[in-house]
């Protein structure tokens, strides 16, 4: 309603031929990437204005886990960025298992580190391949969903489900690789990177992608930080900040990778550091499978990380002084797990996803904020659109590779 | 003076375009003929509709109405009730019905893998359909007709994954599950 009574200000006093031109792009626009609504005040076809606006896919996430136990509140964490659920429910773990003071498995580490690079794989190239098909290229399109549905048939194998895993849980990971799984993973390792020299094949010098992507939404590293950009986007503006090398997590401190940073800061070094990616995340498994082999056996959760069953409140009775009775003993409530509070910030393939976790002493978060790379993402558009063509939104909206579940929650 | 040959003959879509023909004419296509000649099977252990393992014994379910599943449910939808009866002079708690609401499932597989009895199973069966929420409600009956169209089909003795999924502690287990074999 205000953004109406806004429009008719700007138009009040002015002659039709001087007014600006109003366009509402979304909520069901398909090139959107979900249901982004943006509201555009256009001059010809320069976008003057861009108003995002959110919240078509509000859950109330963060208030639904105050009512529920741990281990369930990583079945929400698989709904925030649909896309790559196990990264989310890795930064979820990770955020409890610091409030409960528990010590991981090696082997359930390494595993972690699996799931969450895989993650990464599918989400780079589910970017890769509606970002491609925005701006009109669509045989990568066809090529990367045919090996991302290579990676789901994996996640199939290891947890039973395609997209919302709930595979990590607190204190480890529920269920361990079987020696199929290892092995099919060894030969996606072996082939992915022939795959990923197709994609580059078909839209690495191609003019019409140099022409869509070369000095578009150019951000330079100080307006990144600004913004509050993470992940992918930060590191096109050449600065190389990644949580896997700052505060490593899981695995990480124990395996080898690069962090891949762009020069210009345009939508075509945005591309070229996620390829970069695409390439790393493949080594870091292939490592992390080299030294699952070393853990042969072992288990995948800590003997005293808590039961998905949670009681809801414990009792104990105890003795307390009575001026008339001398003692009295009276039933009081027990901690479950320990008071107090914890972070935990992850990278995910989006970007930096940080879990805040509050407790009082029940089996159930306190407080539970989430900050989700795609809400701070969206907040950097109006910013990226101005002075760029409408086309163009449709392309930056893609090399910010948003997804409308994580910045609604 | 090789960027003006580049340009002029389009040499890097002509690569493209050699890929896209090379893999047309020489790689098996990756799509499939879906439901028609091959039906695709999900991989054991996929958390698909619910069953209610029907026991050989009694011919009913084998569950024992200890509300674990209930609770551990994070969507809350399943709904227990129980009786009391007196059996030899003791009090014992039955199971009088069990039905789960799968509209609102979220097939996080939680309750198969707390059930102290391996009783409830998220079967590898996918391809069902409800034409109103009736058809998506599973009371007792159906969680059991469930179990037989599933067990038809499967291979005997069948144990699910998550009935004991590998690598976690014993002592997260009872010991009916410990000591299971499949059914």
């Amino acid at each position: 309603m205000s953004l109406v009574l806004e429009v008719n200000k700007k138009q009040k006093g002015k002659d039709s031929w001087e007014e600006p031109f109003y366009l509402n792009m979304g909520p069901q626009h398909p090139s959107t990437h979900g249901v982004l609504r943006l509201f555009l005040e256009l001059e010809g076809e320069t976008i003057v204005n861009c108003d995002p606006i959110i919240g078509y896919l509000h859950r109330g996430i963060e208030k639904l886990a105050e009512n529920l136990n741990y281990n369930q509140t990583i079945v929400l964490s698989d709904r925030l960025d649909y896309i790559s659920s196990a990264a989310n429910n890795v930064a979820f773990a990770l955020a409890f298992e610091k409030l409960f003071k528990l010590e991981v498995p090696r082997r359930a580490k390494l595993i972690r580190t699996i799931v969450s690079e895989m993650a990464r794989i599918c989400s780079h190239l589910l970017w890769l391949a509606t970002h491609a098909l925005d701006i009109g290229a669509m045989t990568v399109f066809l090529y990367c969903f045919r090996d991302r549905e290579w990676l789901l048939n994996i996640y199939e194998r290891i947890c039973g489900a395609r997209l919302t895993h709930t595979y990590v849980r607190v204190g480890g990971v529920r269920r361990d690789f079987e020696p199929e799984v290892i092995e099919e993973l060894y030969r996606f390792v072996e082939e992915f990177p022939k795959r990923i020299t197709d994609y580059e094949t078909l839209i690495d010098t191609n003019r019409i992608w140099l022409k869509r992507t070369k000095n578009i939404a150019v951000v330079s590293a100080e307006e990144a930080f600004n913004l509050g950009l993470t992940g992918p986007c930060l590191r096109g503006s050449g600065v190389s900040y990644d949580v896997r090398k700052f505060r490593p997590y899981d695995a990480y401190s124990e395996v080898e990778f690069e962090v891949p940073v762009g020069q210009n800061g345009d939508t075509y070094d945005r591309y070229k550091v996620r390829m970069i990616e695409l390439r790393q995340s493949n080594w870091i498994i292939k490592q992390c499978l080299d030294k699952l082999s070393e853990t042969e056996g072992e288990l995948v959760l800590a003997e005293n990380s808590p039961d998905l069953l949670m009681p809801e409140k414990v009792r104990e009775v105890s003795a307390q002084p009575h001026p008339k009775l001398g003692v009295m003993f009276k039933p009081k409530e027990k901690e479950i797990v320990p008071v107090g509070e914890a972070f935990a910030s992850i990278e995910s393939p989006k970007g930096e996803l940080s879990v805040y976790v509050v407790s009082d002493g029940s089996s159930r978060p306190w407080r539970l904020r989430i900050r989700t790379p795609s809400f701070v993402h969206i907040s950097a558009i109006p910013h990226m659109t101005k002075g760029h063509m409408i086309a163009d939104l449709v392309a930056i909206i893609g090399t910010l590779d948003i997804v409308l579940g994580d910045s609604d929650r | 003076m090789k960027s003006l040959f580049e340009k002029l003959f389009l040499i890097e879509i002509l690569k493209g375009l050699a890929l896209t023909v090379k893999k047309l004419l020489f790689e098996k296509p990756v799509t499939i003929e879906c439901y028609d000649k091959v039906i695709p099977q999900p991989y054991p252990g996929f958390r698909g509709r619910h069953a209610l393992v029907r026991s050989e014994l009694t011919q009913g379910p084998i569950c024992v109405a200890c509300h674990r599943c209930e609770r551990v449910c994070p969507s809350r939808c399943i709904y227990i009730k129980t009786v009391e009866i007196e059996e030899e002079g003791k009090r014992k708690r039955q199971l009088a019905e069990y039905a789960i609401d799968a509209s609102r499932c979220v097939y996080c597989g939680y309750c198969v893998e707390v059930c102290p009895v391996n009783a409830l199973v998220l079967t590898e069966f996918y391809q069902y359909v409800g034409e109103n929420r009736e058809d998506l409600y599973f009371d007792q009956e159906r969680l059991l007709k469930n179990w037989d169209e599933f067990i038809a089909k499967a291979e005997r003795p069948y144990f699910n994954p998550f009935w004991k999924p590998k690598g976690i502690p014993e002592g997260f287990f009872s010991i009916v599950k410990r000591k299971a074999k499949g059914v």
